[in-house]
């Protein structure tokens, strides 16, 4: 059998992604410790976001069509709407609260200079809890199709899977942006406020709950500076056949831009920032 | 004043100084005051207006339904009602459960002061929050959606937020019970404030509701002091014309108080011989 320093220093690339699977099978055995918390997964955005969203929408309804959404969206399916939104939504929070603000629980529970201290690189560590995330994320964004389906009559139906590779490329995309929002955690002291905030302006110019045809102008090159907002887009023209933003093509191209551009960019400040931090000694500080 | 009233009311104010002190030591949180009150709310208009565009006859489906053409002013009473619920329900709870971690709440509980000061005191410094946060949606709605409010109007919104003080403070008094007894609380709160925005109104009308929604609806406190705060600040309403609404969320608040405070005394009793007031 080969021992992991040796497979470290002949296969670097294989002994990482075999830590980072082995990180997010440790964050999957620990969240099938709380059950509750993942029937939370599902039911938090159900209540927090997709019911009053679904029941603020009904008081527009005229003849029960959504035809102002209809006007600006060329869809009338709210339910398709919001919960087609959702899946990016997942994809998002994963990003921020799993990837970035995880960093904060290893240090408020002591051990991220422990976990530093392997051989494994810090941006492996923070990979594996990419993973973990994206794969509960992922399953409670299906149940939540699901539900919306079956429950709210959505009709989504075969054209979410023609733009799956929408969505992988917006996963690639936030892995970057987790890691620049990681690096971030890491100098602030007290992040959860930076965490929350972002995360939730990230979804708000993304266009998760509303088309951001509607935000003033001065804020829309914010949204369409977002790969999420591409992927969002994507997602309702091929399963409602809403109006897209851009050109489908143009949208095409430029989630695949930012998928390689932010991941490189992300990747770097964070190793920046954590040379910094050793350098300081400040890693264990919070 | 009698002595040991005096006392408790000292105790009072000391319990709020030295939360006041500890929030003043992160000031990140005060960033929170200042942008979730009107970054929530202001995302829920913009959704509106997604769903409304440029149909006149979505519009006027939205007024007849509400009572009110103000959607932003609808909007942002419903979610600023939302965070001052939230608020009075982490309260009690949470400083309960920060005493327990922290180790001091049997030390707490010698004291000889009265557990309403044990239990609200920490709560008081909140209510500056409360009080800053209408004043932020006030001012936003008025300033930067137009929204026309006149003094006597918020003396009535006044005097609603008064009215429902007791209801909310009886469900924290509550949730500070469960707390004394299982120790830990999010999982409820969250529970909890699910139900409240489900079926509350928060972002919408209760009438969109089906029957049976409305009927838990009506049986839910925020559902009055919402209805209420957007009636006298929106439609112009006098006290007078929402009476029985006022009367429904009074009767409730005594409710959950009494209720709230047996609880309270039968959890305490049961930590006190079980020996688990400091266990969590």
């Amino acid at each position: 059998m080969t021992r992991p320093m040796e497979l470290l220093s002949r296969e670097p690339f294989r002994a990482e992604a075999r830590a980072a699977w082995a990180l997010a099978r440790k964050e999957l055995r620990m969240a099938r410790r709380y059950p509750l918390q993942l029937v939370n997964e599902v039911l938090q955005p159900l209540y927090q976001f997709l019911i009053p969203s679904l029941l603020l929408g009904a008081t527009f309804f005229v003849g029960g069509r959504a035809l102002g959404l209809e006007e600006i969206t060329g869809s009338d399916d709210l339910a398709g709407y919001l919960f087609l939104g959702i899946l990016v939504g997942g994809l998002v929070g994963t990003a921020f609260w799993e990837m970035a603000f995880g960093l904060k629980r290893e240090m408020d529970a002591g051990t991220l200079e422990p976990a530093w201290l392997t051989p494994t690189r810090p941006e492996t560590l923070v990979l594996g809890r990419a993973i973990s995330g994206l794969i509960v994320s992922m399953a409670a964004s299906l149940v939540l199709l699901g539900i919306g389906v079956a429950v709210f009559g959505a009709s989504v139906a075969g054209g979410v899977l023609i733009s799956l590779p929408a969505l992988v490329l917006a996963a690639f995309s936030m892995l970057g942006v987790g890691y620049l929002v990681a690096s971030a955690v890491l100098i602030i002291r007290e992040p959860n406020f930076f965490v929350d905030s972002t995360n939730f302006l990230f979804v708000i110019f993304s266009g998760v709950g509303f088309p951001v045809l509607v935000l003033p102008s001065f804020l829309q090159p914010i949204a369409f500076a977002l790969p999420t907002t591409y992927a969002v887009d994507l997602l309702r023209v091929y399963a409602l056949g809403t109006r897209p933003l851009l050109d489908p093509l143009l949208e095409w191209a430029a989630l695949l831009a930012f998928a390689s551009l932010i991941i490189v960019i992300g990747r770097r400040v964070f190793l920046r920032t954590e040379h910094r931090m050793r350098v300081r000694g400040t890693l264990g500080q919070h | 004043m009698i002595p040991s009233l005096l006392s408790d009311v000292r105790a009072f104010g000391a319990a709020a100084r030295k939360e006041w002190r500890i929030l003043r030591r992160y000031p990140a949180m005060f960033l929170g005051f200042l942008f979730w009150p009107i970054a929530l709310p202001l995302s829920y208009v913009w959704q509106a207006r997604g769903y409304a565009g440029d149909s006149q006859a979505a519009i006027d489906a939205f007024a007849a339904r509400s009572g009110t053409t103000e959607i932003a002013g609808f909007l942002f009473l419903g979610w600023a009602a939302y965070m001052w619920i939230s608020m009075i329900l982490w309260g009690p709870g949470t400083a309960l459960r920060t005493e327990q971690v922290r180790g001091s709440l049997e030390a707490l509980f010698m004291t000889p002061v009265s557990r309403l000061v044990i239990l609200f005191g920490p709560v008081v410094s909140q209510v500056i929050w409360a009080l800053w946060m209408f004043a932020i949606v006030g001012v936003t709605i008025v300033i930067v959606f137009g929204v026309s409010i006149t003094g006597p109007e918020v003396g009535r919104a006044f005097v609603v937020i008064m009215i429902g003080v007791p209801a909310l403070y009886g469900l924290g008094a509550l949730f500070a019970s469960v707390v004394l007894r299982f120790g830990e609380v999010s999982a409820l709160v969250q529970a909890v404030r699910g139900l409240f925005t489900v079926f509350c109104g928060m972002s919408f009308p209760i009438i969109v509701l089906p029957e049976w929604g409305r009927a838990i609806a009506l049986s839910l406190p925020p559902t009055y002091l919402i209805g209420s705060l957007r009636r006298v600040l929106l439609i112009g309403s006098d006290l007078a014309s929402i009476v029985p609404d006022l009367a429904i969320l009074l009767a409730l608040g005594l409710g959950l108080c009494g209720v709230a405070i047996v609880a309270f005394r039968r959890t305490e009793r049961y930590a006190r011989r079980g020996g688990s007031l400091a266990s969590y």
